[in-house]
Formats: C-alpha cells, sequence, structure tokens
C-alpha cells in the first residue's frame, strides 16, 4: 500500500490542439489565400468571429497544411513562427494578439490564494509562447495552508518518438529555481508550495509552459514536441539559464542540430570541430587528430561512445571525427568539474550520447558530397518498445587519386567507413536494455606496395532498472579496441608487418538515487586492458625480418565513487563526490633494473626482474576528490567554484606535435607512474536582457604530476623499454576564459576570449633527460590568445547562414640556432624547447543552408548545405621545419590548408 | 638482445611522409620558405672524428659552429693538443696541419677489437677547457659485395609522361659471421664533363661528397645481409651522367651507441617536414666538457672499420640537362674588334666564313673555362671507356 499521501498523477499532452477547438473542422484547402480571405471564407461556413488588427495580418498567407482538418491547426501552422498568438473561446470568438498570449486554464485558481499571488499574465507575455499553457494542480488541495516545501518530480519524453529527454532546463522565474532532467529524462524539483509557472526547456523543442497549484508533493511527467525542421535551432551550447544550475565550472553542452550548420571543412559535420570551438579547447593545427583542453594534451581527454572510451577519434589523419554525426544527440565537453562517474583521463571528458531509433515510425536520413556519404536508417520493430537505428558513412575519395597521373600517386588509395548501430529494447516499465555497436575502418595504400590501416570497434550492452521512481539504476558492459597494422612490400627481403593493439573490456554500474534535497550517485568501474604493444613480422618467405613481440601488457583498472548534489539553501548548492581509482598491472613481464645513478639506457641496465604470469608487476590507487559549489546571487547570476583531481593511468606516446597515425597506447608500470592532474576552477554567470545574452568568465589553475616527454630525437615504434626513453615532465596551466552569447532571434551569435599559459618542466638530474636546463617552458599547445566568434542569421526556416571566425597566437615552436659541418653535411642545432612561436592563425568559415519545401508530411525533406572553409585564404602556419638545400639551411612554413576550401553537401531526411 | 628495428621505421616515415604529403597536394596545402629570425649566436664547439683502421685517415677537426643562414666561411678551432689513448695504453698525439685540422702520425691506424678515447684541450682563446670522449671500439666492417644502379624513368607532375631518366645506385653488403650489424656509408663521386664548344679547356672531371647520412642496421633481420640498399641518387638536372661517373663509397662499421647518434641526428635534420614531424632537440655527443659538463658538444668521436668499393658508370640516361644551354650571350658581328674584351667576356665561337665574320661570346667564365667547376688533372683511379 502506497502511503496515504494523495497523488496527482498528470500525464500531459500539450498539444495546441487542445479538444474544445476541434469543433470547428476546415474541409476545403485554402493554401496560399491571403489571411483576410480566409477570415471571411472562415466566418461564411463556421459559426466564428474573428478580433485581430489589419496592420498584423496584412503579409499572411494560409500555406499548405494538407493534414489540417480543424481551424486551430491551420491557425497553429499558420502562426508559429509570427509575434501573433490566437485564442478560441467558447462562443466562437477567435482573437488574435500580438506579441502576447491569452492563457486558457483547465482548473480555475482560487481568488482567495494566500501563498503566492497569481501570476499576472498579461505582463508576462515572455513567458507564454504558446497559446493554452496548461494548468495542473498536484497533492491535496487540502494541503495548500501547509507552510514548507514540497518535492515534485517526473519525467519527460519526446512526444513523438517517446525517447527520454535528458537535459530539459525546468525553471521557475519567479523562484529562480530550477534543475535539469538526468539521463532518463527524470526530474526532481523541491519548491514552497503555492501557484508556480513551471518552463520546460530543451534545444530543438518546443518551450512549454505549465502552471502549477502545487499543494503537495507529487509527480508530473510531461510529454514536449520536437521541433520539425531542425533548421529553427542553431546555437552551439547552453540552453539559457542552464548555466546557471549546472554544477560544473567548464561544462558545456553542444546539441547536434546546433552544430550540424556548422560550416564543415569537407561537407561533413564534425563534432571534433565543433568542440574546438568551445574557449579552453584547442589543436596544434588543421588536420592533427585530437585537442587540447585547458593546457591537456591530446590523450588526457576521455572520448566516449555509448559509454565507452574510444582509442582512434579519427579518420584521414585528423581531417574527420571517428563518430558519425547521425548517430549522435548531443554531447557535453567536461574541462573542468568532471563529475565522479568519469575517470581515467584528466584534462577532459567529451562524452557522446548516441540517439535511440525513433519509437513511432520508419525514419532516415542521407548526405552526399563530393568525398563522403552518409546513411541513416531508424524505427520501431515493435512499436514503442523495440527501436533500432543504423548509421553508415564512407568515403570515395579514391577518384581522385585515379585523376592523378603520377604513378605512385596514381596507384595510392584512401578511404575510410564507419558504421553504428543501436537496438533499444523496453522490457517493461521498469526494465529497459541496449544494445550498441559501432566499427570504423581506415585504410591507406601508397604506391601498391605499402599499406596502412586501422580499426576501431566497440560494443556496449547497457541495462537500466528502475527500483522506483527516485531510484535508478544502470549496468553496461562494453569491449573497445583500437588496432593499426603497417605491411610494406616494398622490399621483398624486408617485407613485413607492424601491428599494434589495445583492447579494454568495461563494466560500469551507476546508481541515482534522488532523496529529498539530495541527489546521490554511486557506483563501480572496472576495466581490464591487454595492450600487444608492438609486433614485426615478416611478410613472405623472402623476407629476412627476424620476428619480433613485445611483450603484451595486461592490468585492471578499477574505481568506486559516490558524490551528492545536496541543495543546502534556494540559492547554495553543493556537490560533493569522492572516486576511489586504483589499477595493478600484470605479468607475466620483464622489467629491466637499471643503475639507479645513471641515466635509463641500454648500457645501464643491471639487472632483470622477471614477474610470473598474473603476478601483480606493480599497482597505484589514490583517492580522487571532486568539489563543486554554485552559490546563486540572484536569479540572473551565479558563481561556481570547483576543485578537482583525476588519475591516468594509460598514456599515448607521441614524440611529435600532433597526435601521429603510428603513436602506441601505454600502461602505466613498473616505471611509468600515473599522471595526477589537479584543477581550481572559478566561474561567474550572469543573464542579461531578459535571458536573451548570456555572460560567463571561468578561470582555472591546474597541475599536471608525471607528465610523459621523450628524450631528443627519439624514435618511438617498436621501443621494448619505453621507460630508457621517457623524460619524467611536470605541468602546469592556468586560464581565463569570457564568453557573451547571444542565444534568442533571428540572429545569435557568441563571442568567445580566452587568456591560457601551459608550461612544462624536466624534472630529471641526468643530462639527457633535461630539458631547457630544467626550466619551465611553454607546451607544443600553449596559444596564449585565443578568440572566437560565432554568428548565426536565421533568414528564414528555409533559409539560415551560419559563420565563425577563430584567431588564436601560433603555437610554440624550436627553432635551429646554428650550423655546422661534418665532412661535407650540413647540420643544424636547435635553440631551447619551444623559445619561438608560428605566426598566428585565423580562420573564417562560412556556410548557408537551403532547405526545400518544409511539407512536414512530405516524403523526403532535402536540403543544401553549401559551405567555405577558412574564405580568407589565409595560409596559416601548421608548421615551420628546416631543410637543409646544398649549402644552406633553409626554413618552411607548411601550412595544411592553403587557400579556401569550398564544399557543397546535399542531404535530405526521409 | 635486439635492438629497434630502424629500417622499418626509416621505411615508415618514408611512406608516412610521402603520403601525407599526397594528400596535403590534394586538399591544397602549401609549402612556403621562410626565413627565421633568431637572434642568438652562440659558438658551440664542433668535433668531427674519425678513426679508422686504415693509415692516413686519421683526422681530428674542431671548429666552432656557424649561425644559421650566413654562407661565412668555418671557424677552425686553433691551439688546441689533441690526443688518442687506446685501451692497452698508447697514446697518439695528433698535429694540426692545416688550422683546425689535427692529422694523427701518417704511420697510425686503428686496430679492430680496440677501443679508443679522444682528448682535446684547448688554448685560452676557447677558455682553456678540456674535453673528452667515452671509450669507442672498433668494430671489423666486411666487404661490399657490389654497388650497381637502375635506370628511374622520371615522370612529369602535370601528365604522368616521361621526362627523362635518373640513375639510383644501390650497394650490396653482408657479414658472413653477423657482427658488424651497424652501417654507414659515404661516398665521393666523379664525374667527366665537357663544354660543347671548341675552347681550350673543354675537358675537366668534378666530384663531390656525399651530403646526407646513411645508415642501416640490420640488427632485427635474421642474417647480417644488406640488399638494395640506396647510395645515391643521381637527377637528370646535371650533367654527371652524360660522359662518365664513377662513385667511391666507403663502409664504415658502427657501435650500436653511435648509430642510435646518427639516427636521432637524422630524425631530426633529414625527415622533416611531415605533420608528424619529432620534435627537434639537441642530439647529446660522445664528448663531454670535463669542466662544463652541461655545455653541448656538437658532433661525434667515431672509430670504424672502413672497407671501399668504386664503380663507374657509362650508360645513356634520356633527358640530361644541358648546364651550357644558356651560354651564348651576344654575337658580334663584323672585323672590328669586340669591345671590352678581356676581363669579362670570352669568345665561344669564332667563324670567319661566310663573311662577315661573327663570334659567339659569354659573359660567364664557366662557359669557356671548365676548370671553373673542376679539373683538368685526370684523377689517380679514372679508368676511360674501351
Amino acid at each position: 500500500m502506497k502511503p496515504k499521501i494523495y497523488i496527482l498523477l498528470l500525464i500531459l499532452y500539450l498539444s495546441l490542439n487542445l479538444a474544445a477547438q476541434e469543433k470547428y473542422k476546415i474541409s476545403s484547402n485554402y493554401k496560399d489565400v491571403p489571411f483576410t480571405d480566409f477570415v471571411s471564407g472562415v466566418e461564411s461556413i463556421l459559426p466564428v468571429k474573428f478580433f485581430y488588427m489589419d496592420e498584423w495580418v496584412k503579409d499572411l498567407k494560409i500555406g499548405d497544411y494538407p493534414d489540417c482538418t480543424s481551424l486551430s491547426c491551420v491557425m497553429d501552422n499558420l502562426l508559429r513562427e509570427t509575434t501573433l498568438y490566437y485564442y478560441i473561446d467558447r462562443s466562437g470568438n477567435v482573437v488574435i494578439t500580438n506579441n502576447y498570449a491569452v492563457k486558457i486554464t483547465a482548473t480555475t485558481v482560487e481568488k482567495n490564494n494566500k501563498f503566492l499571488p497569481p501570476t499576472d499574465y498579461s505582463s508576462s507575455a515572455e513567458n507564454q509562447r504558446t497559446a493554452g499553457n496548461t494548468s495542473v494542480e498536484i497533492g491535496n488541495p487540502a494541503e495548500k495552508n501547509k507552510p514548507g516545501n514540497v518535492i515534485i518530480s517526473g519525467y519527460i519524453t519526446n512526444k513523438d518518438t517517446k525517447e527520454p529527454v535528458p537535459g530539459v532546463t525546468l525553471f521557475i522565474q519567479n523562484l529562480a529555481a530550477g534543475t535539469i532532467s538526468n539521463e532518463y529524462g527524470f526530474y526532481t524539483l523541491t519548491l514552497p508550495r503555492g501557484v508556480h509557472i513551471l518552463q520546460f526547456s530543451f534545444m530543438g523543442m518546443r518551450e512549454k509552459m505549465v502552471n502549477l497549484n502545487l499543494y503537495g508533493t507529487g509527480e508530473l511527467n510531461v510529454d514536449m514536441n520536437s521541433v520539425m525542421i531542425p533548421l529553427k535551432e542553431t546555437v552551439v551550447s547552453a540552453q539559457k539559464s542552464v548555466t546557471l544550475q549546472r554544477f560544473e565550472v567548464g561544462a558545456e553542452k553542444i546539441n547536434i542540430t546546433s552544430f550540424k550548420l556548422l560550416p564543415t571543412s569537407m561537407g561533413e559535420s564534425d563534432i571534433i570541430k565543433s568542440v574546438l570551438l568551445i574557449p579552453g579547447v584547442q589543436s596544434v593545427g588543421e588536420g592533427s587528430a585530437g585537442f587540447n583542453v585547458r593546457g591537456g594534451s591530446a590523450d588526457q581527454n576521455l572520448i566516449l561512445l555509448y559509454g565507452t572510451p574510444i582509442y582512434n577519434s579519427s579518420h584521414f589523419f585528423g581531417f574527420f571525427s571517428a563518430v558519425n554525426s547521425d548517430i549522435i544527440k548531443d554531447v557535453t565537453l567536461y574541462k573542468g568539474g568532471i563529475p565522479s562517474r568519469y575517470g581515467g583521463r584528466i584534462s577532459s571528458v567529451l562524452d557522446i550520447v548516441s540517439r535511440e531509433g525513433n519509437r513511432k515510425e520508419f525514419a532516415g536520413n542521407a548526405g552526399i558530397s563530393p568525398i563522403t556519404t552518409h546513411i541513416s536508417v531508424e524505427g520501431p520493430i515493435i512499436k514503442d518498445t523495440l527501436t533500432y537505428i543504423l548509421t553508415a558513412r564512407t568515403t570515395y575519395s579514391n577518384w581522385i587519386f585515379g585523376l592523378i597521373r603520377d604513378p605512385a600517386l596514381h596507384k595510392s588509395r584512401a578511404s575510410f567507413y564507419d558504421l553504428n548501430g543501436k537496438v533499444t529494447y523496453d522490457l517493461n516499465k521498469n526494465n529497459k536494455i541496449d544494445f550498441s555497436a559501432y566499427t570504423s575502418h581506415d585504410a591507406f595504400r601508397f604506391n601498391s606496395d605499402t599499406v596502412y590501416s586501422y580499426n576501431n570497434n566497440i560494443f556496449a550492452v547497457k541495462w537500466r532498472h528502475f527500483f522506483n521512481s527516485r531510484f535508478f539504476s544502470s549496468l553496461s558492459v562494453n569491449n573497445s579496441s583500437y588496432n593499426y597494422d603497417i605491411t610494406s612490400q616494398y622490399l621483398p627481403s624486408e617485407a613485413f608487418v607492424l601491428s599494434h593493439k589495445i583492447n579494454s573490456s568495461g563494466l560500469k554500474t551507476d546508481f541515482n538515487w534522488f532523496l529529498g534535497r539530495n541527489e546521490i550517485n554511486f557506483g563501480l568501474d572496472l576495466t581490464r586492458y591487454s595492450i600487444s604493444p608492438g609486433s614485426y613480422l615478416p611478410l613472405s618467405n623472402s623476407s629476412l625480418v627476424i620476428p619480433r613481440t613485445i611483450e603484451k601488457e595486461r592490468a585492471w583498472e578499477s574505481a568506486l565513487y559516490i558524490d551528492d548534489k545536496l541543495l543546502l539553501t534556494d540559492f547554495l548548492s553543493v556537490n560533493i563526490g569522492m572516486r576511489m581509482s586504483s589499477f595493478f598491472s600484470l605479468g607475466p613481464q620483464s622489467v629491466m633494473i637499471y643503475n639507479p645513478e645513471q641515466s635509463k639506457s641500454k648500457s645501464t641496465v643491471i639487472d632483470t626482474l622477471n614477474f610470473k604470469s598474473g603476478e601483480i608487476t606493480s599497482k597505484y590507487a589514490g583517492p580522487e576528490f571532486r568539489v563543486s559549489l554554485n552559490f546563486r546571487i540572484s536569479d540572473k547570476n551565479s558563481i561556481k567554484i570547483n576543485y578537482n583531481r583525476t588519475r591516468q593511468y594509460l598514456h599515448l606516446l607521441s614524440n611529435s606535435t600532433s597526435i601521429s597515425p603510428t603513436d602506441t597506447w601505454k600502461l602505466s608500470d613498473y616505471y611509468l607512474k600515473p599522471q595526477i592532474g589537479d584543477q581550481v576552477a572559478l566561474g561567474f554567470y550572469e543573464m542579461l536582457f531578459k535571458n536573451n545574452f548570456e555572460v560567463s568568465a571561468e578561470i582555472y589553475y591546474k597541475e599536471i604530476r608525471n607528465m610523459v616527454d621523450f628524450k631528443g630525437g627519439t624514435n618511438l615504434i617498436m621501443d621494448e623499454n619505453i621507460e630508457k626513453d621517457i623524460v619524467n615532465v611536470r605541468g602546469k596551466a592556468y586560464g581565463l576564459e569570457l564568453v557573451l552569447k547571444k542565444t534568442e532571434g533571428k540572429i545569435r551569435y557568441s563571442i568567445g576570449y580566452t587568456y591560457s599559459r601551459t608550461f612544462v618542466k624536466s624534472l630529471s638530474a641526468f643530462s639527457d633527460e633535461i630539458i631547457n636546463s630544467g626550466k619551465w617552458f611553454p607546451a607544443n599547445f600553449d596559444k596564449p590568445n585565443d578568440l572566437v566568434v560565432t554568428f548565426n542569421y536565421l533568414f528564414s526556416r528555409r533559409l539560415s547562414f551560419s559563420s565563425n571566425y577563430t584567431w588564436s597566437t601560433g603555437r610554440p615552436i624550436t627553432y635551429p640556432i646554428a650550423t655546422y659541418r661534418v665532412g661535407d653535411k650540413l647540420m643544424v642545432t636547435y635553440s631551447d624547447r619551444n623559445e619561438y612561436r608560428i605566426p598566428d592563425y585565423s580562420r573564417l568559415d562560412l556556410s548557408l543552408r537551403v532547405s526545400g519545401n518544409l511539407k512536414s508530411h512530405k516524403i523526403a525533406h532535402p536540403y543544401w548545405t553549401f559551405s567555405v572553409y577558412n574564405v580568407l585564404g589565409r595560409q596559416n602556419v601548421y608548421s615551420i621545419y628546416f631543410k637543409k638545400e646544398g649549402d644552406m639551411v633553409k626554413g618552411y612554413k607548411l601550412s595544411v590548408f592553403g587557400r579556401a576550401i569550398p564544399s557543397v553537401t546535399f542531404s535530405f531526411d526521409f | 638482445m635486439v635492438t629497434k628495428c630502424k629500417c622499418m621505421v626509416k621505411l615508415f616515415k618514408l611512406l608516412n611522409k610521402v603520403l601525407l604529403f599526397a594528400f596535403l597536394i590534394l586538399i591544397s596545402s602549401c609549402i612556403e620558405q621562410f626565413i627565421p629570425l633568431v637572434g642568438e649566436d652562440k659558438d658551440i664547439i664542433v668535433v668531427e672524428g674519425l678513426i679508422t683502421d686504415q693509415p692516413g685517415q686519421n683526422i681530428i677537426k674542431l671548429s666552432l659552429s656557424l649561425p644559421l643562414g650566413g654562407k661565412d666561411a668555418a671557424k677552425p678551432l686553433i691551439g688546441c693538443i689533441v690526443t688518442i689513448s687506446d685501451d692497452i695504453g698508447n697514446n697518439y698525439s695528433l698535429h694540426e696541419t692545416v688550422s683546425g685540422t689535427y692529422i694523427a702520425d701518417p704511420a697510425f691506424q686503428g686496430v679492430v677489437g680496440r677501443s679508443y678515447t679522444l682528448r682535446i684541450a684547448t688554448n685560452e682563446s676557447h677558455q682553456n677547457l678540456s674535453y673528452q670522449s667515452s671509450p669507442v671500439l672498433m668494430k671489423p666492417v666486411p666487404p661490399i659485395d657490389s654497388i650497381y644502379y637502375d635506370k628511374i624513368v622520371l615522370s612529369r607532375m602535370s601528365d604522368g609522361w616521361p621526362s627523362g631518366e635518373g640513375c639510383q645506385i644501390y650497394l650490396n653488403t653482408h657479414d658472413p659471421e653477423n657482427i658488424c650489424r651497424f652501417y654507414r656509408w659515404e661516398y665521393v663521386e666523379t664525374w667527366k664533363f665537357q663544354i660543347p664548344y671548341s675552347v681550350p679547356n673543354n675537358q675537366c672531371w668534378a666530384s663531390s661528397n656525399s651530403d646526407k647520412i646513411n645508415i642501416k642496421s640490420t640488427s632485427t633481420f635474421s642474417s647480417d645481409r644488406i640488399e638494395k640498399h640506396p647510395i645515391n641518387y643521381i637527377t637528370n638536372t646535371t650533367d654527371r651522367l652524360k660522359i662518365r661517373y664513377s662513385i667511391l663509397v666507403n663502409q664504415y662499421s658502427l657501435n650500436e651507441n653511435e648509430y642510435i647518434y646518427w639516427e636521432k641526428l637524422q630524425n631530426i635534420v633529414e625527415q622533416v617536414g611531415s605533420l608528424y614531424d619529432i620534435t627537434p632537440a639537441s642530439i647529446p655527443s660522445n664528448i663531454l666538457c670535463i669542466e662544463k659538463p652541461n655545455e653541448n658538444v656538437l658532433g661525434y668521436f667515431s672509430v670504424s672499420a672502413v672497407k671501399s668499393k668504386r664503380i663507374f658508370i657509362n650508360d645513356n640516361f634520356n633527358g640530361i640537362a644541358n648546364p651550357y644551354s644558356s651560354c651564348e650571350d651576344f654575337i658580334v658581328t663584323g672585323s672590328k674588334p669586340i669591345p671590352n674584351l678581356g676581363v669579362s667576356v670570352w669568345v665561344l665561337i669564332s667563324h670567319s666564313v661566310p663573311p662577315p665574320p661573327y663570334r659567339v661570346v659569354t659573359y660567364s667564365k664557366g662557359c669557356y673555362d671548365c676548370t671553373v667547376r673542376g679539373t683538368k688533372i685526370e684523377p689517380e683511379f679514372w679508368i676511360d671507356a674501351r
């Protein structure tokens, strides 16, 4: 038996077509008829009378609404993008208002309400986008005079697809209180009893208002309508007021509909490229895989797809992201304030949340551009219960090689594809299971004798169980692997195949418990790694190559975490969390012991330790504290403070400036200690001008211990004892990030400026391990000034324009300072590491998107995207290198995109 | 224990670079020359030393580094005391013959199996510093089995049509005892060339030394055998192959440490320009300054056994450039004396019949006198084709 509390369960289908209005049927089609003619037509056949000002409607024409059979449906469609609202009263008067809506109350609010006065609707047009806010009563009206707060909670689902909608902002303007729905679409909110207007907003969804008469604790489940044409939303990141609500300093959410409109470099929407527009995120240059968050190296970012780490996040050496944007629902980047449920990388978490298949009907999308094509299909297998989504993408860039007459290039090939699939099954109301899979493949063949290829494979199963309406759990099992192979038959006597592979299997459980003013999360993370660092094998019998395989690495990483989001007062909330992580690397393994008095090298080996199978070769463990404080000064601004520690046991060995295709993954071991990062951040956020503008300022300071650098000129491929080439370095970074955003209206823009510095210092005492005499020096990705401006203009629902501009200081570089001769060979010697800088970087991109007819029930919705990357044609320097030519050492600037790159993509939804 | 496979690494780097270069062309990348403004002007000591198992080839050169981009003459380090000692207590002092060049006694030759140490004491012009190398073992080297070449058909980038032929020279060697494993090669190429006019000095020999680091390791191969190892590539943009060409290849044995030194140097000096260049850094030498252990020393004290082999190439290569194609600057007609003839104008061709007499002249001495580029003295080893 349930406790004796009145729970009024209301499932709201808040559409505009309220039942009362359906009595006015319209049979004829008024397509392209001026509004005034439509009015006289309708007034002649229906018992209605229209009231409006002529000037409001003089340009208004009825469109083609093939499925509209009622007056309200026509009116809804007609007024959708105008400032006009309408209201049909019981006696058939159709009142049109400009700039504010007339409200319909389903229940009457008692006049002698003593706690909060009913809202004055006429003055708050801002809050009432839709005609017909619905009123809801929760609790027993008899308790209305009781003092104190009550809790409401519920699920938010997409009305069309029945998918839960995570990340919806719930906000009560008068109280400046609010929350965000969690990954299951669940929310919980503690409010004083009384009359409130609860606003639900989410990008790509029609904003929704509910008039709440709150008497007691209860549930409110809400369906939200998605906006039919995704064109409507174009702004990257935070919905208004979300920023004030989130605990994390430095969490950025990117919605798929917004980043799909960003200008593209090669006709493909690219998630990593839109991440680079976020202040605090930088890359060492165009076409480089990976990104740097707040002074962290590229391997310090945890990139999650289906909650599973992906080890190579790019295709084509970094020119495309590895994940097809068709499968992405949204993406959150945590550059600070990393929640305790994430761990294993120290700088950031990029959580790519995948879509679920449409629960109602079959749908799809396809697109084609000069070098890539992609397609996605989705739909129910069992309506509302079992759904699927499949996406595929491939390139046909080989035709370009075919066009080149140069014999070597003519025979060269480069290709990639990726496939994503997800099946979601609702066993019952409380149990959901989904299966997800991802595979990607890249291959390059040079002159038909040397082939380089790599693959990513991910598989994940997730079971979500709802114990009750405030206690959830999820259990997932996943596997992710990445491998590359290089085969060469250039010389038969040296034909070889070189391979590297990393495989990880994970088990993850998460529990969310909503307990009054607390939201408690806890769980367990367990990962097993196995890495084949490298094997080098002969490819044929005539090859003289000695087969050689570097010993496998195996390890377990485990973590227990717990955190509590606690609403201390209405204006102060804290999030305290701890993650206890540990790492065990296992034998069999042989470990070289070096003379501690000397720099590690082959000649200073004094002993070898042999560990047996299953024996622990090294173990590391430590707590990671994550604390955030959110102080809301008023309903317009807030301050957040945050500290977090992160530990990383997996490292990418790279001694080039950007991630290179031959970089290998390496686990912490006897010598290689885990990297530890500590970050403190402080943020200030303010909404201006009716919440249309958002400004924020964040500062951070970060320290990283046990970072990995390498002795000069070392090659890392097939290096068996990597510890002898490693230099232990320490890093520190600090920065200021300023953002101004306009997030409403036809013109939207954002301006972000970052000042940040990142330094590195070598710690060893041995001469060949000291970089720059042991002083702090700028890291490879230290780019102090960084400006990003985005601008969007929605001309109409069929035409939108989008642009972004980036300017940043050039990255540091090491220059040669002197030359000398060895025989007739001219040699150069270099300056201190990163003593100089390449020129500043500047780039402007534009894109224009044109949609075909917007009829909602046409078979396919086509749209064209025209994009120009680097419109200014600036030759941004990627690197400067020096080469001797004859008697001189000459410097060269290498630019990846030396001119403007136009592209066209044709896509259609079906 | 076997070491890393350098050959494969090199091959891969080559692939990587060419592939990227190709890809970059497709997406309109661009490479532009750039002159850096570096204010520093440091004098770093440069030691260029090679001790071999042959007499008369044991020279240590000492100099100071040169500023970048300048064409200054080398700055020799004079007045130093240079000695070499071996592991059985012999000391040999070297004598400065030319400024900065210190030569061992002509009778001195290294012995395979011995270790050698280099010591240098500079005078007050270089702060009276002393330098010492680590002991270096001389390893045996097998003879070169063969040197041979392939004609490489060159094609134009624009349409792929053949535009000429280049010459790729290869080497084969093997060590039946599998000891050497680490190799380095140097070459001296010499070619005969001719000015296509009947001028007095119209046939000469020119020569040039290898200008790239060329090393290879067979440590990951089951047998110490090297086949078709590229030694030199001759493009058809020079006239080296026009008449007759000869190349002398020296094959040196290396210790693993020296091999690693050259490889790192090669990584940062020669294998640059891809998207994934190794971060440049200074490469530690095997020579240290005793008084200032942190001081940067450039160069290496090499101790190697050496074997040499020479071949001649006398073949027809298509499309070889004619460096004298732009020699004929102007024509003087008439019988009057040529104005200003003498210091800077030379007569290439004179015709007296049919009248009026005229002369083809040039301003460039190289078009008139082959000794500008080479020497008229036939090298001792030279054998003309039958």
